[in-house]
């Protein structure tokens, strides 16, 4: 199962390396919510709702922002993991953000982050205890995947973005016009996440 | 060759005559006199006043610059003077004393851009070849660069220029005009410490200077620090923010603050419209011209900008960058070169004459 | 003189490795090529350095009100889908290469593959000059028409952007780029290829209005850029303004405003 978390070494940021995670069919997410909020360390990860994920780019933005802000001592959450989750959000309000993007006990589809941010975290650390405490089917965080499990039209609405054409259900991912519509989605939540708190 | 200069535009009037060797040589400045209308602290020059002090001081000027110089006036060649752009009255003033002269002694006249003398003169001066030129004075502010024969305006203010914005401020604190409201402006600000926030308003080459007069003026009301009796307590006032300032803490601006504001912001404005005229252009020499460009502050700030270029900036001190009678027989004797003549009847004045409407023969 | 030496790249940019390559120097920014958050597609970079002449207090004020604002015209026109590149990240607090020092603000956005329209023009008339006595009328005509053809292009684009209101502030052919269509081999055209996305790029002075006065001095500007870098395709000018015409509702008043702009010139007689 440990086999699918990943390993980036996110551009920009070689010495940071990110873990990832994506699981489907989760039936410990009460669990692990509850352990995040007891404050356990062990758990310290961004636990995110895999339905908000539009794109592997648009995770790796909102990753991207949470951890250049850590380096730049700027967090407006606890750590790197909970900025993380903010990250997603485009305005400056972090209940909201754990609200729309965090892990809820109904999460079923959800992408796990760990940020190396001290040595003791390796891939295998992460592999290990993800392994023990996440009951779910490990998938590949790719695009394709996410396109199974996301829900476009709440995405829009957190993000605002409701004036925007949808693109229809990625059933057909080969599509010209849908890829454009896709794209350009993805693009505007970008801005957004770049652009938070400006 | 030599050139008798006469500059009236604004309240400085200067003679000047110039020297160009006859072997190809350096020109040489033979004499540099002036004489400036101060008009008392609180209020500006009015053209109709500097036209008289320049009418009564002309003559005198004139005999006094022969005198220094050692020439008779059968050794002048020519009589260059500024046809604008600048005030009316004080430049008609100095015409009809040229067009006196030229008949009383037989010389030919040579109408001068008030602009292209300063350009002229600071080439001159500091040995800058082909600069993108920023001139700053009372009058005038533009970011020029020479292409094609002309002097072209890459930039410039779209209200008043700079100049006029710091001796109206200088007004509104009754800062005294003497020697001129900016070089006191300017050791004032050397006592400021405090950034206040005033508008910052740049369009591409061009920017604007009112927004700011007006938000300034506006503070000094509101904080109580303009008018006659205020600037007797500068002395005082400064000492005692200098105090609060060592002991760490924020105490209300002074008069100082407001024009080391105000010369950071305006300044800030002038060095990022030349910068962006040397990128466009490619030269990596700035000259600065004009009475503003003597304040050490912008030049220093122009030189920093110039050095992250990896150019450098040119600046003259207050002799040759303050309205003189010089720049224009530099300017004039280059054009008379060129065989270039004003005749008498065409010897008017007009306060709108653009930079770039000179033909620059004298360069390729 | 010594040479030019750029500042130092803020962080994070300073451990990127392969380190990014500068490619323009402007006044305001620098212009970098580097890889975008996915490592297999380059990004373009664009830094606005510290300027230490002015006050670290101003400085800091314009440096983030700037790339703030070219920031959020990008948004604005991602969200309105006018051909731009997208905003991939972005710091307006700016962290200098050592120290965490100031050292600038930062922007990073999507590469845009292609030429930029100057070159476009510039090769074609080249060509054109190279290639008109061996030309028959037709095939003169054909050229002109592809010409015409991307001038109509430009005007669309033109129109998309300030119909979603935002004027650019410095529209010349050096800020518009031709993308070739995925897949396209570009080659095959007879002269040069006209082929493809016209996208705006450049926002570093623009910012968002709808007045028929901005949009006129953004095409005046745009008009008098093409008179005087392609004496050979201003005549196509009109060309332009029709492809402008037909994109939205606002144009024709826009297009009524730059007669008066034309006529008024940027010259200006002032007081000396």
């Amino acid at each position: 199962m440990a086999s699918c978390l990943e390993t980036i070494s996110v551009p920009h940021l070689p010495s940071l390396p990110v873990h990832v995670a994506l699981y489907r069919d989760v039936q410990n997410a009460a669990f692990l919510k509850g352990q995040l909020l007891a404050g356990n360390s062990e758990f310290e990860y961004a636990l995110i709702d895999a339905s908000m994920l539009l794109s592997r780019a648009h995770a790796t933005a909102a990753v991207f922002r949470a951890v250049n802000d850590y380096m730049h001592n700027r967090l407006k959450s606890r750590n790197v993991h909970s900025e993380i989750v903010f990250s997603f959000n485009s305005t400056n309000n972090i209940a909201e953000s754990f609200r729309r993007f965090g892990i809820a006990d109904s999460t079923k589809d959800l992408l796990v982050v760990k940020v190396s941010v001290s040595p003791e975290i390796t891939h295998e650390s992460v592999a290990a205890h993800l392994c023990a405490t996440v009951q779910g089917t490990s998938v590949p965080f790719d695009d394709q995947t996410l396109a199974e499990v996301h829900d476009v039209n709440k995405i829009k609405r957190v993000y605002k973005l409701g004036a925007l054409p949808s693109p229809p259900k990625a059933t057909d991912l080969s599509n010209g016009t849908n890829d454009e519509l896709r794209q350009r989605l993805e693009n505007a939540l970008l801005a957004a996440i770049a652009l938070r708190g400006s | 060759m030599i050139a008798i200069g006469m500059e009236g535009s604004a309240n400085k009037l200067g003679i000047g005559i110039m020297l160009h060797p006859k072997d190809g040589s350096p020109p040489q400045v033979l004499a540099n006199i002036r004489h400036t209308y101060v008009s008392p602290p609180g209020e500006g020059f009015l053209p109709k006043d500097t036209a008289r002090h320049h009418r009564a001081w002309v003559v005198k000027l004139v005999k006094q610059a022969l005198k220094e110089a050692r020439v008779s006036v059968d050794d002048v060649d020519c009589i260059c003077f500024t046809q604008g752009p600048g005030m009316g009255a004080p430049l008609q003033s100095v015409v009809v004393a040229a067009r006196m002269l030229s008949l009383l002694w037989g010389k030919e006249l040579v109408g001068v851009n008030h602009c292209v003398g300063h350009i002229e003169m600071g080439r001159l001066i500091t040995g800058a070849t082909n600069p993108v030129v920023l001139y700053v004075s009372g009058g005038n502010t533009q970011v020029i660069a020479y292409s094609s024969q002309r002097y072209r305006i890459f930039g410039e203010t779209l209200d008043m220029a700079v100049g006029n914005c710091l001796d109206r401020f200088a007004r509104t604190l009754h800062i005294s005009n003497d020697p001129a409201p900016g070089y006191n402006i300017e050791q004032l600000a050397k006592q400021g410490k405090q950034l206040v926030d005033l508008p910052y308003v740049v369009k591409g080459m061009d920017c604007s200077f009112s927004g700011i007069l007006a938000a300034i003026d506006g503070l000094a009301r509101e904080w109580g620090l303009g008018g006659e009796e205020k600037a007797k307590e500068d002395e005082k006032n400064i000492q005692k923010s200098v105090i609060a300032a060592n002991e760490g803490l924020e105490s209300t601006p002074t008069r100082a603050d407001l024009c080391f504001s105000l010369q950071e912001t305006v300044f800030s404005m002038l060095v990022e419209i030349t910068e962006r005229a040397m990128a466009h252009v490619g030269s990596k020499q700035v000259l600065i011209v004009g009475g503003v460009g003597s304040n050490e502050r912008l030049q220093e700030m122009m030189g920093i900008m110039a050095r992250d270029r990896g150019g450098s900036v040119y600046a003259t001190d207050e002799r040759f960058c303050i309205d003189n009678g010089i720049m224009i027989a530099q300017a004039g004797m280059l054009a008379y070169g060129t065989g270039y003549r004003t005749p008498l009847e065409k010897s008017t004045c007009t306060q709108r004459f653009r930079t770039d409407e000179v033909f620059v023969k004298w360069r390729n | 003189m010594e040479d030019y030496k750029p500042p130092d790249l803020p962080s994070p940019f300073n451990n990127t490795t392969p380190p990014p390559t500068l490619l323009t120097q402007g006044a305001e920014a620098h212009l970098y090529k580097t890889t975008s958050l996915n490592p297999s597609n380059p990004a373009a970079l664009k830094i606005r350095p510290s300027k230490p002449y002015r006050h670290p207090i101003l400085d800091r004020r314009l440096t983030r009100q700037r790339i703030l604002q070219e920031a959020r015209c990008l948004a604005k026109l991602v969200r309105e889908g006018v051909s731009v590149p997208a905003l991939l990240a972005l710091d307006w607090e700016g962290h200098g290469g050592e120290e965490g020092g100031w050292g600038g603000a930062w922007l990073m956005m999507e590469w845009i593959e292609g030429d930029v329209v100057r070159v476009v023009l510039e090769k074609w008339e080249a060509w054109m000059k190279n290639n008109q006595a061996s030309l028959d009328e037709s095939q003169i005509e054909r050229e002109e028409a592809q010409v015409r053809g991307l001038l109509k292009k430009m005007g669309a684009a033109i129109g998309a952007l300030h119909k979603a209101g935002v004027v650019h502030g410095d529209l010349t052919t050096s800020n518009l780029m031709l993308r070739p269509f995925a897949g396209a081999d570009g080659a095959g055209a007879e002269s040069v290829s006209t082929e493809g996305d016209v996208v705006l790029i450049d926002f570093g002075l623009a910012s968002q209005s709808a007045q028929d006065e901005d949009r006129a001095v953004d095409l005046y500007v745009l008009e008098r850029a093409i008179g005087s870098t392609h004496p050979r395709s201003e005549p196509l000018f009109d060309e332009l303004l029709l492809g402008y015409r037909e994109s939205y509702k606002g144009a024709p008043s826009a297009l009524k405003r730059l007669e008066d702009v034309r006529m008024r010139g940027r010259k200006r007689s002032m007081l000396g």
